[in-house]
């Protein structure tokens, strides 16, 4: 019997990193705490190896790096990698996925279809690397259909062999034609606006506060850093906006469904300056981000998705959530130095106050 | 100002204040005006008007709680808890405005030997502090009472009654008492504000101590949540409005008492009506019963004598019952929750604790807290009782000594008395007495005494006209006068923005920055409360434009979309009172009554501390 290879999101948590990568793992944890998350489906690491091993795609890519030779240190043989990157994703590209696991992921994508209540929905198949690379690997947007489905999972996994990627195992002498992955196939939501929130302040690491960043259209603007995004400091206990700052946005990342991509659309001049997230949208995700804070026990990195079709607050999906990198990360120490009360009256009463004058 | 140079303000003896107040300087005396002789010193140091205790054209007689709190304020920083490097606060007139300044840091040496003080005297305060408040409301009753049965005799007679020559003779003339009661009750208001400042300092000391502690563990937290920590629900200060919502429940259960209150017109009017049956009568006395102390609370700051108090402007508290009593019926609530403010306080000081990053945090910002909750329930109470009841006893009594100056021809009506300084009134009533033991026909100086009144007048109401510039002299590196701070708002960032309103016509400035002390953005018409009493012409909906507020206009923040004010931080009544209303508010924009105009439409962002004028009226 094969290792089980695809799961509901709700099936996994983080005690599944290795099996169905970070991202998964993540999103499967918010699921199961009770968190609104698009629905969705994960194939494990046993899935990209079944693709792999019961395939051609072994031997083939095996047999192409026979010939191969370049050195990954050095710069010049970068175009070397860029060439064989190509050629190693048209190798996996141009294989079909073994019998039963297509038809397991076209049955699994009716099922979303049928819980969405429509036919043909739109889903994002995202790469989830067992550890966190963030970017490392691909992710394809508004997926439709599942001949595209199972498609763009083959493209997910194939991009294991982007440039970027061979070259970084090559110079760990980790095996080139081989890095399994785990793949995210959510519902995608129509996204009004997205962005990222974080639970400390990451300017002064202050943990009263959340700070919001929010553009319209995919969350894939802010994240990307291709627009200025909005931005929002929330106060956890009180709810007080403190800070807002409405940018301009200049342009949204949207669907175009003639060309089928995803494409930054610049914005009608009297759009591009409005907020994009309302006021009981902020403060709904701030609560949501306090949640998700005190589920994992640590200051967290969050990506969201405000529905343009749902009605508020169904509306708020979170795509994404991590440990924050910098302050997460500190040494947490005193900044009071075990003062009493007296001593820091005494301390104030004795320290004049400057005045800074421009 | 075209006088005015670059980062600093005209010094105090090169301002010219307009022609129109010529004279302004006789009304007060010389140890609170700007002179030669101390000039250097003066001009060594930074003057800015007092908004918050004296926002309008000082009434020579008014001036005596400056004068009060100057001693007092100060004796208690220098010489009583000796806080190391602080020293007083020194007032000065100018054009009939008083301007203060924080004196520098004394010598190393004496601050040393202050620390020792301090480091004696300040925790024995905090210890015992629940023993010292009861013990300071017992003394500051007696106190009131006194003033209260001070005997200002009203007619001097003819003749002195019999039984004050027999069988046992008393032994002076009420002509002698009425000089004397002058006298006493200048003792009396004079420790009064030595009460008054027996623990403000120390209040306000631990207050700024918690947002430093505060501040160190949560750079972003705002100023107005840690007034939200440290704020009490049940403080003296709330009670007039307390026993008004009760009043008004009461009215609103009883229709013949509700639809009496819920006509319009005068106060006087509908208690003659309420005694004509029995519900209206049985509510009255439940009115008398909490009048004294409740309704001696002033319809204004209670620095100015004709601000009044609901006590004897019964037509206040009566139009606010009248909205009370429409609420109710409508089934909306009137009440501030006391137990929602301390739930809210709890949940707040609480979720931060629970941020805290370290066990050894926790435990100092615990203690912090302790600290500054032990003490600063004085800040809120002690201002019911001195500025408010004391002074509405004060005021009443002054009227009794006007009455009987006005009743033997040496002032033209009872008010004006207010039009000479603590000094002058006793030469009046020494006037007076001379006259009346000299025997019949023995002129006074009523003549000379009305021209002056009149001529005083004359300069008030142009001082009123003028809007005072806001500070003088240069603004000083560091401060370490806790009041400054706190009570006046004083920091870099505001002597920045006078200096900017200094230099701009009122009418060019369109955006104002100060506090952000409660948070909400709300656009709407300004309504500007210059002086106190035009707070009836306050309409609902409108955004309240004032110097300052005070509990007395807690009913008004019901009709308000926003409040404003030029002075005031974030512990300010009209911020606590937004904060409590959910009313966005700005405090301590140094400007706003200058550069708003009733009419415009502007935009309050209590969240970013902006006034900006959209469109003006």
């Amino acid at each position: 019997m094969t290792e089980k290879w695809v799961y509901w999101l709700k099936e996994v948590g983080t005690e599944h990193n290795d099996l169905v990568g970070k991202k998964c793992a993540n999103l499967g944890e918010l699921t199961r705490a009770g968190f609104h998350v698009p629905p969705g489906f994960a194939l494990s690491v046993h899935a990209y190896d079944r693709f792999m091993k019961e395939t051609e795609a072994t031997p083939r890519l095996l047999e192409f790096l026979s010939t191969f030779q370049a050195d990954p240190d050095s710069v010049a043989d970068t175009v070397k990698y860029d060439s064989a990157s190509r050629e190693m994703r048209s190798i996996v590209e141009a294989i079909r996925m073994p019998a039963d696991m297509e038809e397991d992921i076209r049955s699994r994508y009716s099922e979303l279809c049928r819980v969405a209540g429509r036919e043909n929905l739109f889903v994002a198949t995202r790469s989830a690397g067992p550890v966190s690379h963030p970017g490392q690997y691909e992710t394809y947007l508004n997926v439709c259909g599942s001949n595209d489905v199972v498609k763009n999972v083959i493209r997910v996994w194939s991009s294991t062999f982007n440039t970027r990627s061979i070259i970084a195992r090559a110079r760990l002498g980790l095996p080139v034609h081989y890095d399994p992955i785990g793949v995210a196939v959510l519902t995608m939501v129509d996204a009004k606006a997205a962005g990222v929130m974080f639970t400390v302040n990451p300017v002064n690491g202050d943990e009263s506060k959340v700070a919001i960043e929010s553009s319209f259209g995919f969350g894939e603007a802010v994240v990307s850093g291709n627009v200025t995004p909005d931005r929002y400091l929330v106060d956890k206990v009180t709810l007080d906006i403190d800070e807002r700052v409405v940018s301009d946005k200049g342009c949204e990342f949207a669907y175009n469904p003639q060309t089928r991509e995803m494409e930054y659309v610049e914005l009608p001049p009297d759009k591009r300056k409005v907020a994009c997230l309302e006021d009981r949208e902020i403060l709904e995700l701030t609560r949501i981000a306090k949640k998700v804070e005190a589920h994992f026990g640590c200051p967290q990195d969050i990506e969201y998705a405000v529905s343009m079709s749902l009605p508020f607050p169904e509306s708020i999906f979170l795509v994404q959530a991590r440990p924050e990198s910098v302050w997460g990360k500190k040494k947490k120490e005193s900044v009071l130095g075990g003062k009493t009360g007296w001593d820091l009256l005494f301390e104030k009463a004795t320290t004049p106050v400057k005045l800074k004058l421009d | 100002m075209a006088e005015e140079k670059l980062g600093r303000f005209p010094y105090p003896h090169e301002f010219q204040v307009p022609g129109s107040l010529e004279g302004w300087e006789e009304m007060y005396p010389p140890q609170r005006l700007f002179s030669k002789d101390r000039e250097e010193w003066e001009k060594n140091h930074f003057w800015f008007q007092d908004k918050i205790h004296a926002p309008e054209p000082m009434y020579p007689l008014d001036d005596i709680f400056q004068e009060a709190w100057q001693i007092a304020l100060s004796g208690y920083t220098t010489r009583v808890f000796c806080i190391p490097p602080a020293q007083g606060i020194a007032q000065r007139m100018m054009g009939c405005y008083m301007y203060i300044t924080p004196l520098e840091p004394p010598p190393p040496e004496v601050i040393q030997e202050k620390a020792a003080l301090f480091g004696k005297r300040v925790p024995f305060v905090f210890q015992n502090y629940q023993r010292l408040w009861e013990e300071w409301l017992k003394k500051f009753h007696k106190l009131g009472a006194e003033m209260k049965e001070l005997k200002v005799p009203q007619d001097l007679g003819n003749y002195v009654p019999d039984e004050q020559v027999m069988p046992s003779p008393r032994g002076y003339t009420d002509a002698a008492e009425l000089m004397a009661a002058f006298n006493t009750i200048v003792n009396q208001i004079f420790r009064a504000w030595q009460y008054h400042f027996e623990y403000l300092n120390l209040a306000y000391l631990a207050y700024l101590m918690f947002v430093d502690t505060a501040r160190k563990l949560f750079p972003g937290i705002k100023e107005s949540t840690i007034g939200k920590m440290v704020a009490g629900a049940d403080v003296s200060m709330f009670r007039p409005e307390e026993e008004l919502c009760r009043l008004s429940r009461l009215a609103a259960s009883q229709s013949p008492v509700r639809n009496i209150l819920k006509k319009a017109g005068p106060a006087e009017d509908k208690i003659k009506e309420l005694k004509g049956n029995d519900a209206g009568r049985k509510w009255l006395e439940e009115l008398e019963r909490v009048k004294d102390p409740w309704f001696s609370v002033s319809c204004g700051s209670g620095w100015y004598h004709y601000e009044g108090s609901w006590i004897d402007k019964m037509d206040i508290p009566f139009s606010y019952m009248q909205s009370y009593v429409e609420r109710i019926e409508k089934g909306e609530s009137i009440e501030r929750s006391l137990s929602e403010i301390s739930d809210e306080r709890e949940r707040i000081v609480g979720e931060y604790k629970s941020l805290i990053k370290t066990d050894a945090d926790r435990k100092s910002f615990d203690d912090a807290y302790d600290v500054v909750r032990s003490i600063y329930k004085y800040a809120e109470d002690h201002l019911f009782w001195v500025e408010h009841w004391l002074h509405t006893i004060w005021f009443s009594k002054i009227r009794e000594f006007g009455g009987v100056l006005t009743r033997y021809g040496l002032l033209k009506s009872p008010e004006d008395i207010y039009l000479f300084n603590r000094f002058e009134v006793p030469m009046l009533l020494e006037d007076l007495a001379t006259s009346w033991a000299l025997g019949i026909g023995a002129p006074t100086r009523g003549k000379y005494w009305m021209e002056k009144a009149a001529k005083r007048e004359k300069i008030i109401e142009a001082a009123k006209k003028w809007s005072p510039i806001p500070a003088l002299g240069v603004p000083p590196a560091e401060v370490s006068e806790p009041f400054t701070i706190m009570l006046w708002g004083v920091t870099g960032d505001t002597v920045g923005e006078w200096l900017k309103g200094g230099k701009a016509e009122p009418k060019d400035l369109n955006e104002l920055k100060g506090f952000a002390s409660s948070a909400g953005i709300v656009e709407g018409p300004a309504r500007v409360l210059k002086l106190l009493g035009d707070v009836v012409l306050l309409q609902p909906g409108e955004i309240m434009v004032a110097p300052c507020t005070n509990p007395s206009w807690a009913p008004v923040f019901t009709k308000i979309k926003a409040a404003v004010t030029d002075i005031g931080g974030l512990t300010s009544h009209a911020a606590i009172v937004s904060r409590e209303y959910g009313l966005p508010s700005v405090t301590g924009t140094g400007l706003a009554t200058s550069v708003i105009k009733t009419g415009d439409i502007i935009r309050v962002d209590g969240s970013a501390g902006t006034v900006k004028i959209l469109k003006r009226a």
